[in-house]
């Protein structure tokens, strides 16, 4: 089993960037994605969407990251997330923090 | 009633990090003792000593087989000298037979025998002898024979007479030296006796011919069966004895003998056998050499190996040992930040297990707390801060601790996670918490549960178990001022209470929900003390890979 995770970050124009995530997200791989979005929340994005549509798994210190993003962008979006990662967002009560599209 | 329950230690330290690849392991840690230039001394001493033994059945061999050529090229120069005997004999005999027949004519018998007489042929001189006056010849061909100056020659000429056969004798006084031949007439009554001489080179030295039979021979040519130096008819060296390798062959020689004893001038059988165990000495000795060093550079090898593979063994053991060491600290750490002991409540108890991660050396930010509130009333938390390390852990026994300090100031839950987000917040620190709330009423059974994120507790009675999902506020650290709402329901009597860390029902892979039906089932199985439910609960619901740790608190009314 690959318990890597592969990042991808696109700065698109007008503000707005992409994060893709795939495979495994916990405590051993977070800060590598901390370390690569870092420029793009300090470049002033304002809009910020994490494509999580192929992400399998993601422990609570990668929602936290996630939340810490949602408090520095004006949007943050969570693209296609699984049924899991959906349960685990909404029983942490997160959902109205991060917002699941669709 | 009471029920301890200290958090569990586990015995299980040693559960194994990974092994360094290529660590030797059995027999890693023997290294070979003793010098290093043993073993190729050895196999060089093994290697000369069978390259000496090559060597000498090699010389052997060649001492062998010369002997055998020596002694074979001996008997046929031997045979080549007796090739003379019945040419002489022949001529001796044809003379004293017409000398017979013609009754002793003289000028017949030197006319006979003059074409063989002279310088360069085969006599010096030939002389007619009869037995009844053998003083002197009656004629003589050639030069005066030495015989009649010799003492007792008439007797030689009797002997010749009477035997019938080639006489033979030496001619020893110098300076003449040569060979006398006489020979009757077979079957005369006459008594003629014809006698010849050969004569031999002064110093009785030869050169080899080149092409003759002794070609690749040193010899010496003595008359009768012995090597008497008086008896040298002709050598062909200047001075004797012959050294070296020698043989010696007899041959019949008319009624007298030739000894021949030759040795050779060169190896018979050619160089290379001579030189072959010269050849495989200084082979042997270069392989000896040769193979010393090979080995010793093995030897080294190996040696340098298994050094290598004893650190490998030191170094995995020292991880082994500094893994268990670490995980020691991070357990014990982990256990003096949770609560030593459950407290003791009136018609109820409570429990609570504390479970490391399968492999993580790093503490954890799982907790959990039950705190007596009064009489009537307990408080159970169990908390999840997330990520590892020590600030997380440090994040968690602040938060605990908080939390005992605000329901001592008799806050409400409601109230108490509202000002733990004081104390975390996700963009300084990176951490967040999950906290569940619950306030036991235990004689009234009211649940009151208040959740800052975290899973819903499980209840469980009678055989059916149920999640209580209220309402879920954010999880502490999201917002500098969150608002939370408490959910009170009834227990039933004897009813079991559940809170528990994400560790315990979250598996990779799986939705969330197949975890927390997990759960429900194995909360089912009724009729153990609290232990061991708790025991069963962890046993069958936790992986046993779990990657996560896991807190599990649970309360019981006693019935």
């Amino acid at each position: 089993v690959n318990r890597d995770v592969d990042i991808h970050v696109e700065a698109g124009g007008s503000g707005a960037a992409t994060v893709t995530l795939r495979g495994e997200l916990d405590v051993a791989s977070v800060d590598s994605l901390e370390a690569a979005v870092a420029p793009v929340i300090a470049g002033g994005v304002e809009r910020l969407v994490i494509d999580v549509s192929e992400l399998r798994f993601a422990d609570s210190s990668a929602i936290a990251l996630w939340v810490r993003w949602a408090a520095a962008v004006e949007d943050l979006e969570l693209r296609d997330p699984s049924p899991l990662l959906r349960t685990v967002v909404t029983s942490m009560g997160l959902s109205g923090r991060l917002k699941l599209a669709p | 009633m009471t029920q301890p329950a200290a958090p569990e230690t586990r015995s299980r330290d040693a559960a194994e990090p990974p092994q360094p690849s290529g660590a030797a392991s059995a027999g890693g840690l023997r290294v070979a003792q003793g010098s290093p230039n043993r073993l190729p001394v050895v196999v060089a001493i093994v290697v000369l000593a069978v390259t000496a033994a090559l060597a000498l059945i090699s010389l052997a061999l060649y001492h062998d087989n010369e002997d055998r050529l020596l002694r074979l090229r001996v008997r046929d120069a031997a045979s080549v000298l007796t090739a003379a005997v019945p040419r002489i004999q022949t001529q001796l005999a044809s003379a004293a037979e017409l000398a017979d027949a013609t009754g002793g004519e003289v000028s017949r018998f030197r006319a006979f025998v003059a074409p063989s007489v002279g310088t360069g042929r085969e006599f010096a001189s030939v002389s007619l002898w009869r037995v009844t006056s053998p003083s002197d010849p009656m004629t003589t061909v050639g030069a005066h024979p030495v015989l009649d100056t010799m003492p007792g020659a008439h007797g030689f000429i009797v002997h010749a007479a009477h035997t019938g056969r080639l006489s033979v004798i030496g001619l020893f006084t110098p300076p003449a030296f040569g060979l006398g031949y006489a020979l009757a007439a077979p079957g005369s009554s006459r008594g003629f006796v014809v006698y010849a001489e050969s004569p031999l080179p002064r110093s009785r030295h030869t050169p080899t011919q080149s092409n003759s039979a002794f070609a690749d021979l040193d010899y010496a040519i003595y008359l009768g069966r012995t090597e008497r130096p008086s008896q040298l008819l002709l050598t062909s060296v200047k001075r004797l004895p012959l050294s070296g390798r020698t043989a010696r062959s007899t041959v019949a020689f008319g009624d007298n003998a030739l000894t021949f004893v030759a040795a050779a001038r060169r190896p018979l059988a050619g160089t290379l056998p001579r030189s072959l165990p010269w050849i495989i000495a200084v082979v042997g000795v270069i392989l000896a050499l040769l193979g010393a060093a090979v080995t010793r550079r093995l030897v080294q090898r190996r040696r340098d190996a298994e050094r290598l593979a004893a650190q490998l063994d030191r170094i995995a053991e020292e991880n082994r040992r500094l893994y268990a060491e670490q995980r020691g600290i991070a357990q014990t750490l982990q256990h003096a930040l949770l609560p030593e002991k459950m407290p003791r409540i009136p018609g109820a108890e409570a429990g609570a297990r504390y479970e490391a991660s399968e492999h993580g050396v790093d503490i954890g930010g799982d907790w959990y707390d039950v705190i007596v509130l009064d009489d009537h009333r307990v408080l159970l938390v169990v908390g999840d801060v997330s990520g590892h390390g020590l600030q997380a852990a440090a994040t968690m026994a602040a938060l605990r601790f908080a939390i005992r300090a605000y329901a001592v100031e008799r806050d409400t839950p409601v109230e108490i996670l509202a000002k733990l987000s004081r104390l975390v917040n996700v963009s300084s620190t990176g951490h967040l918490a999950t906290v569940l709330c619950v306030v036991v009423n235990v004689d009234a059974r009211e649940l009151t549960v208040t959740s800052a994120g975290h899973l819903p507790p499980l209840l469980v009675c009678d055989g059916e178990g149920m999640y209580l999902r209220g309402h879920v506020g954010l999880p502490v650290g999201v917002d500098r001022a969150p608002t939370y709402t408490s959910t009170t329901v009834t227990a039933p009597a004897g009813a079991t209470l559940v809170a528990y860390t994400d560790g315990l029902v979250e598996r990779r892979g799986e939705h969330l929900d197949r975890g927390l039906e997990r759960l429900c089932r194995a909360a089912l199985v009724n009729g153990a003390g609290l232990d061991e439910f708790l025991e069963r609960v962890l046993a069958d619901v936790r992986s046993e890979q779990a990657e996560d740790d896991t807190a599990i608190v649970a309360f019981r009314w006693l019935a």
